[in-house]
């Protein structure tokens, strides 16, 4: 319930805002074997057509996520949604973990060796190690 | 008493945000649902989905097609994992009822291979464990005339999956083995034993392609009209020395007879169209029908609308054989020609009465509109044909004839 609120309060703030279209790059915990990735291959974990790693995600309502997917999967936020509720309640998988910013993802794929997560070029730096950058 | 323990479960984790793990820790809150409003133009037969006990007429009802899930997933360690399911919805009880669709222990042995254990979806149809998340399907409901063929969509047993990617297309065979029981409306019990299903599915890019086949013995008890016509069959080929009928209460009886159900489907999303189609046949020896069925839909996206159109057809193949004489021989009691005639009369009908049976054809327009996150708008109306009687109207009163007009609209969600 209360995300719910969260969520449509920022909304509410999104929609104040002008959306900044930035690049938006991939990026995986530096102890990953990959060194770089193609869109496909992001795609797919990002749809959860791969487990082999694990997608964390920007919030509903971050404008890097819409822009994210529309580069890397060619779908609109409710096709992804619609694709992984197939997942979710089938039992096949579980929802990304949102995290909060492009801070907290780059803190989360930091930890986990198997993470990969995606956030604005500007935000990058030696903690992770990107594999793929959307124009 | 267990449904409304589980109602009270399933309303305790609905007003319990503070299980939702946003820490990060392990266990997963997440569920769908559909607020709906169905309507008919007429009142001479009721619209439902297969197996509900009652429908929609001209009186607007919310019992056809809304529903609520909440799912809980917990993962045990980085392979283990338990997923529990409780659905509530109308069904072959005539109030909205609980159940516990599935609960199962998940192990992931590789990347590729996982094995669950416990209560699943059964994969006999494109979109069996997903057919009731709203969100999930463009169509406001599963066409009837295909999933209306099978009667359970759950198992209790286990399942082997096998996921792999090659390049940009993905492969995945699924194998279930297990039994299941399923309420049908009117109060009999179908048992589902020896339940082997192979799913197999090929994934490239907007394109999925999928075969699926169900092997099964069934057994349905309970159903005292069914009882009483097995018995007055039985006993009219004794005390009348009428050789046929006993072998024909055997084949019309579903007393561990055999069930397959066979399909292919496709599905494309590509750029802004969609496309879905199954094409599946029902065969057993049993007096339920052998059917063709088949849908096609098709869709295109403006933005956030997407309207589609749809063709749904159901037709019988073989249904069971009328062996019964029209006339007793002479010299026979009077009574013995009505008694055939009468019980005739009630194994002519058999094709066209009950859960699953019947023929008849839809066809469909609707529109999906994603007007906000998570929440999607539908409206879907549907011109249903019965080809014979009353196809699967439920309840139809003497003067019912088809077409019928069914209007709907819709809310989707998931959280």
């Amino acid at each position: 319930m209360n995300k719910q609120i969260k969520t449509l309060i920022a909304a509410a703030m999104l929609a104040a805002a002008a959306p900044a279209m930035a690049e938006v790059v991939v990026i995986v915990n530096p102890k990953a074997a990959e060194s770089s990735l193609d869109k496909e291959q992001v795609a797919q974990y990002f749809l959860g057509k791969s487990t082999a790693m694990t997608p964390v995600d920007q919030p509903d309502s971050a404008a890097i996520r819409a822009e994210f997917y529309k580069k890397v999967t060619d779908k609109e936020p409710s096709q992804v949604k619609s694709l992984w509720s197939k997942l979710v309640f089938t039992g096949k998988a579980t929802m990304p973990k949102e995290y909060a910013d492009s801070a907290a993802v780059k803190k989360a794929v930091a930890a986990d060796p198997k993470a990969i997560g995606y956030i604005e070029k500007s935000a990058v730096d030696s903690s992770v190690k990107a594999v793929f950058t959307a124009p | 008493m267990k449904k409304t323990i589980m109602a009270s479960s399933l309303a305790t984790l609905l007003f319990a945000p503070a299980v939702h793990a946003e820490d990060g820790s392990s266990v997963r809150v997440s569920g769908f649902g559909t607020a709906a409003l169905t309507a008919t133009d007429t009142d001479k037969a009721e619209f439902g989905r297969p197996n509900q006990a009652s429908g929609a007429t001209t009186h607007p009802r919310t019992g056809v097609d809304s529903n609520l899930g909440l799912q809980v997933d917990a993962p045990l360690n980085s392979w283990l994992s338990v997923t529990a399911q409780g659905l509530v919805r109308k069904d072959a009880e005539d109030d909205y009822g609980a159940e516990a669709t599935w609960a199962f222990v998940k192990a992931k042995l590789s990347d590729d291979v996982s094995v669950r254990v416990g209560r699943m979806g059964l994969p006999v149809f494109m979109i069996s464990d997903y057919r009731n998340v709203g969100y999930a399907n463009t169509m406001l409901r599963p066409p009837a005339e295909v999933y209306s063929q099978v009667s359970f969509g759950g198992v209790d047993g286990a399942d082997i999956t096998w996921q792999h990617s090659f390049g940009d297309t993905t492969y995945t065979a699924q194998f279930a083995a297990g039994r299941t029981r399923a309420a049908i409306n009117g109060g009999p019990t179908l048992e589902v034993n020896r339940i082997k299903a192979l799913n197999l599915l090929v994934e490239h890019g907007p394109l999925t392609l999928r075969f699926g086949r169900a092997d099964s013995r069934l057994t349905l008890t309970g159903s005292p009209s069914m009882d009483g016509l097995l018995a007055s069959l039985r006993a009219a080929g004794a005390g009348y020395r009428i050789a046929q009928l006993a072998p024909l209460a055997d084949a019309i009886a579903i007393r561990n007879k055999k069930g397959t159900f066979t399909s292919v489907g496709a599905s494309l999303d590509w750029k802004n169209t969609v496309v879905q189609s199954e094409y599946a046949k029902r065969r057993g020896d049993s007096y339920l029908n052998d059917t063709t069925s088949w849908y096609l839909m098709a869709g295109y996206r403006f933005g956030k609308l997407l309207p589609y159109v749809s063709h749904a057809s159901l037709a019988i193949d073989r249904k069971v054989d009328n062996t019964i004489p029209a006339a007793c021989p002479a010299g026979y009691p009077a009574a013995c020609t009505p008694t055939l005639r009468a019980l005739s009369a009630a194994v002519g009908t058999l094709p066209y009465t009950g859960v699953s049976q019947g023929e008849q054809v839809t066809d469909t327009i609707g529109l999906r509109w994603d007007f906000y996150r998570s929440l999607a708008f539908k409206f879907q109306l549907d011109h249903v044909r019965p080809t014979a009687m009353a196809g699967q109207l439920i309840k139809p009163q003497a003067g019912f004839h088809g077409p019928v007009n069914v209007g709907a609209v819709a809310l989707d969600f998931v959280f």
